[in-house]
């Protein structure tokens, strides 16, 4: 589903070029999770905004689902994402103007589905918010917000869905209730799961771990009936 | 369609609110201003225009021949003709040298006849209103005839061989407006019953005005074809050329107009650039967020572009309903106050104001936008990232050719256009540099004040770019409403200053040396106010330095070929102005020479100089003088006007009689009467009618100017409001923080009050500077008014800018404090 070959990421600041990482290679199957670990600024989003082809490597390639993303201009990349990737962000990213329904609905209505409605009240009612439909982001809890940010994400049917810190911003109860939702939905739909946490419950619940460290992996685990292929030179 | 699902959430949102009022504000003051001024001058037009009775006239010294009429039946023009001329009237034994005005049946073509069955009526139910003059057989006459004959309704008068019957008291003719003659007065007939009067002859002095009127495009074109078939005799007169004072009125309200529909476009411009800022900064989120979800560069510029184009439609269709209705609004006060018949307006300024939405969204808010497309999708994940927004070089040239086409379009005025932009730009250049020079030395007086001072020091320099760019946007606006609110009161002053109230509204002319005493007691008596009585003699210039003119002088200068009016005076009279030589007292006299003092257009106009002998005949007596000044006049003014004057004296012995000029209020004009069964040989010049006429118009001109200026006033605080709102977010948080950690409302609102207040005081000085640099080219270059400063702005534009800001910027934010601060901060 998802393969990384030898991913470099440099970006220049006002003292120099500055490498934010360094030669990232794995693979991930279809279906399986993946948890990307690391402090702060070892280059945890950067890599997962690489994978999601929301922003292009220095060198190297990344694959989705046979795709290459190198080859993919932001046009492309963007038809891509419409296509096969969901998001689940920290801050959830809910447009405060739109009600729990509409932003269920917007990402359907980008890619011009007829349902779009119902398809997200169905989802919405998945995640337990159906009597929150009207309901605008500053009227729901963070936990709920969150729930409507993993509506949004399942409802366009990704085949691949990026995580970023979906608990950071929660505490310890909600946040388990918001990993045992996104791995349901994950068992449910069949979707690779790709996230970026630093708590290690979370990661652990992850077939695959990468550790980062600089910019560089240090540590990558493969858990049982999980086929990871990480190499570091 | 999703756009315009997209468009409904951003409205319920209240994301678009403060754009589309922007707009909407933009469409409707603008087509407000357009609809209204082009109906006002139209009426304007046609209401002065009837002080001619037509649109245009010819006027001629010998009758006006059938191939011109025909030409002018063929052209479908409509027309009248009145013919002019003395003849004695005769009632019993009686006699009087009567103005005779001979009309045919059309006349007048424009303005109304005002009649009654007395004399001296002015109004109330005496007064009857007709679109016609006499039928054969009829004359009417005016007031002072009536006891100068004792004639009543139904007598027979002569006028020459014709015997008429006296059917009407003419109370007001409208295009009796060209000053006074001192020929008696007028009686009106019928120019079929001209004939019989046998009273023209071969050689009479004849005024034969042919009077036309006609749609402005058909009349245009029709007069593009009469003048060059005009012969020497026969001359085009407009309102330009019989009425200055007037022409001079409607020309600076047009400007005024113009000028407030340029400055309501420029402030509405600013409002929507502002409210375009805030929106594509609110969006920055939700665009990054729909390119994450994979929406292209392209599909969202079309989706946002889209969103504006309907949003652009519907303000401007709001916009235009509500300029229709704010248009006629105005027009219905205007109009129950100074009853004027106002026309339709053209499809034009609809069009304008429905292209003006288009443009300023265009031009305004899509530059805004463009960039946001260009967005990283990346932003989504990482807050920290920068934006490399639009050039703001390329956003700015594109707002100054909007403001140019924009302006350029309304005012059609390129030096207005012109003035006002670079005044603007060369003064927002000069205000963003003293603006910052400002904040420094206030940082330093903030460090020395109290909390709320310090705070709000703090806070504005916290956030600087801000602030100067919040200063210039203030800063703008005030000078904007600085300048139109000065301008319209220069001008409604200048209107009120050229006829006070009470100014003269009667000449009494001829009257004898013996007569003199009487008069001023009977006006002193009615406590009414008079000029002073001028000596005058009727005389004509006959040569110039010895020598006789030439035949195309004479055919040129009036004063050359028929008798003036000539006076002596000690005293300067009020409105001349000596521009070259000396008033009496102050010049060396030569014993037994005389001198005179001439005005400016006949030294222009003859090349005379100072020290140049001018010869007079003064019946059949002849005078020499030497010129010793020279004068200007205000002919506006409704005073006795001489350009020729002489020293003291001078005319002692050439039997003079007097003039003077005096105000009758309507309900005192009864004392004519008694005036002219004492002395009948006194000749007075009623001008109340013609300086009522003035009046109303300068009155309409400046009713509409007033209540434009509110319009205008409208636009300024919706950009105040604008710029207010488009700081909220950070202040909100800021004050919500503060709010958490324990600050009082009183604090928080002090600090909040104070930080507006410095920006509106400081954008108030800036303000002032600029107004001032705006408001002398205005002067100097638009309305050619004398330069001059306004110091009473320099003390009150600062307060009052810092007040309005401040009372704007509390209110705006006055939700920090009547919300828990957990909501608040919540919601941010």
């Amino acid at each position: 589903m998802l393969q990384v070959n030898h991913i470099y990421k440099a970006v220049t600041t006002a003292e120099g070029p500055l490498q934010v990482l360094s030669n990232i290679s794995f693979s991930l199957s279809k279906g399986s999770s993946l948890a990307i670990v690391g402090a702060s600024g070892s280059g945890k989003s950067t890599l997962l905004g690489i994978l999601a082809g929301l922003d292009t490597a220095t060198a190297g390639d990344v694959q989705l689902d046979g795709e290459s993303l190198m080859n993919l201009d932001e046009e492309g990349r963007a038809a891509l994402r419409a296509k096969m990737v969901g998001f689940v962000f920290q801050s959830f990213q809910l447009l405060p103007g739109l009600s729990a329904l509409e932003n269920v609905m917007l990402p359907l209505e980008l890619h011009g589905r007829d349902n779009a409605k119902e398809a997200a009240e169905k989802f919405l009612k998945r995640v337990g918010l159906d009597h929150r439909l009207r309901h605008y982001p500053k009227q729901l809890s963070g936990g709920e917000q969150q729930r409507v940010a993993i509506a949004r994400a399942f409802a366009s049917e990704p085949s691949i869905l990026f995580a970023d810190e979906p608990t950071g911003n929660l505490d310890a109860t909600t946040g388990a209730k918001i990993i045992d939702l996104l791995f349901e939905l994950n068992q449910e739909q069949g979707t690779t799961l790709v996230l970026v946490t630093h708590e290690s419950r979370l990661a652990n619940r992850c077939q695959q771990r990468l550790e980062l460290e600089g910019g560089e992996v240090v540590v990558s685990a493969e858990a049982e009936k999980v086929d990871l292929a990480a190499e570091t030179e | 369609m999703l756009s315009w699902r997209l468009l409904t959430r951003n409205w319920r949102s209240g994301e678009l609110k403060l754009l589309a009022s922007a707009l909407m504000l933009a469409v409707a003051v603008v087509s407000g201003i357009g609809i209204f001024t082009e109906r006002l001058e139209a009426a304007l037009v046609k209401e002065s225009n009837s002080f001619l009775g037509a649109d245009r006239l010819v006027r001629s010294t010998q009758p006006i021949g059938s191939q011109l009429i025909e030409m002018a039946n063929n052209a479908g023009i409509e027309q009248a003709q009145t013919i002019q001329f003395a003849s004695m009237t005769f009632a019993g034994d009686d006699m009087h040298l009567a103005s005779v005005k001979a009309v045919s049946d059309s006349y007048p073509l424009l303005g109304k006849l005002e009649v009654g069955k007395q004399a001296f009526v002015t109004d109330g139910a005496d007064v009857k209103i007709v679109d016609h003059g006499p039928i054969a057989g009829e004359a009417w006459v005016d007031g002072r005839l009536l006891p100068l004959l004792g004639l009543n309704i139904g007598d027979i008068l002569a006028v020459g061989e014709k015997d008429l019957i006296v059917s009407q008291v003419i109370v007001r003719e409208p295009d009796r407006g060209d000053g006074f003659s001192l020929f008696g007065a007028r009686v009106m007939i019928n120019i079929a019953d001209v004939a019989a009067t046998e009273v023209i002859q071969p050689g009479s002095r004849i005024s034969y005005n042919w009077l036309l009127a006609a749609e402005p495009s058909q009349l245009t074109s029709f007069l593009t074809e009469l003048e060059p078939q005009l012969n020497e005799h026969q001359k085009l007169v407009d309102l330009e050329s019989a009425q200055r004072g007037l022409f001079r009125t409607l020309t600076t309200g047009r400007q005024f107009l113009s000028l407030a529909a340029t400055i309501a476009v420029l402030l509405a411009g600013l409002a929507i650039a502002i409210a375009a800022q805030q929106f594509s900064r609110r969006h920055t989120d939700q665009v990054a967020l729909m390119k994450s979800l994979g929406a292209g560069a392209w599909r969202i510029r079309l989706l946002y572009f889209q969103q504006l184009l309907i949003l652009a439609a519907l303000a401007s269709i709001v916009g235009l309903v509500a300029g229709e209705l704010l248009q006629r609004l105005i027009s219905y006060v205007v109009v129950s106050v100074y009853p004027v018949q106002m026309p339709g307006a053209s499809i034009w300024p609809y069009l304008l104001g429905a292209v003006t939405g288009i443009v300023c969204l265009l031009c305004f808010a899509l530059p805004a936008l463009w960039h946001l497309p260009t967005i990283p999708p990346m932003k989504i994940l990482r807050r920290d990232l920068v934006l490399t927004t639009a050039s703001k070089l390329w956003q700015g040239l594109l707002g100054v050719v909007a403001v140019f086409v924009l302006v350029g379009l309304y005012s059609q005025d390129l030096r207005l256009t012109a003035t006002v932009i670079v005044g603007f730009f060369c003064i927002l250049a000069v205000a963003g540099v003293l603006a910052l020079g400002l904040l420094s030395i206030g940082r330093q007086l903030g460090s020395r004040s109290g909390s709320s001072a310090r705070l709000a020091w703090a806070s504005l320099l916290r956030h600087r770019g801000q602030t100067v760019a919040q200063v210039l946007v203030f800063s703008t606006a005030l000078m904007l409403l600085f300048v139109i609110t000065i301008v319209r009161t220069s001008l409604i002053d200048e209107w009120r200053f050229k006829l006070p109230e009470d100014a003269p509204n009667h000449f009494l002319v001829n009257i004898a040396p013996n007569e003199v005493e009487y008069v001023s007691g009977l006006l002193a008596q009615q406590e009414l106010k008079s000029e002073s009585l001028f000596p005058m003699v009727r005389g004509r210039l006959l040569t110039i330095n010895g020598e006789l003119p030439t035949a195309e002088q004479k055919n040129k200068f009036g004063v050359l070929s028929r008798e003036s009016n000539l006076s002596w005076s000690s005293d300067l009279p009020p409105d001349n102005e000596v521009v070259d030589g000396d008033w009496w007292p102050k010049m060396t006299m030569e014993e037994d020479q005389i001198y005179v003092s001439v005005e400016q257009s006949i030294i222009d106009g003859l090349q005379l100089k100072l020290g140049d002998s001018l010869g007079f005949s003064l019946g059949g007596l002849k005078l020499d003088a030497k010129i010793s000044s020279v004068r200007t006049l205000n002919w506006d003014a409704m005073r006795p006007n001489f350009y020729f004057l002489f020293s003291p004296g001078a005319l002692d012995e050439y039997a003079p009689t007097y003039l003077t000029s005096t105000y009758i209020p309507a309900d005192k004009k009864s004392m004519l009467n008694t005036l002219l069964q004492h002395s009948p040989t006194i000749l007075v010049v009623e001008l109340d009618l013609i300086i009522k006429q003035i009046q109303t118009l300068t009155a309409q001109v400046s009713q509409g100017v007033e209540l434009v200026l509110l319009l205008v006033l409208a636009a300024g605080i919706m950009v105040l409001l604008a710029a207010v709102n488009a700081s909220m977010d950070y202040r909100l948080q800021e004050a919500g923080i503060l709010r958490a950690l324990g600050c009082s409302k009183r604090r928080i609102l002090g600090s909040t009050f104070l930080e507006f207040f410095i920006l509106g005081a400081l954008a108030g000085v800036l303000a002032v500077f600029g107004a001032e640099v705006l408001l002398l080219g205005l002067q100097y270059w638009v309305l050619d008014t004398p330069l001059q400063a306004h110091p009473v702005i320099w003390g009150v534009g600062p307060v009052l800018g810092g007040l309005l800001v401040a009372m704007l910027g509390v209110w705006a934010s006055r939700r920090v404090v009547t919300a828990p601060p957990m909501l608040v901060l919540r919601e941010l």
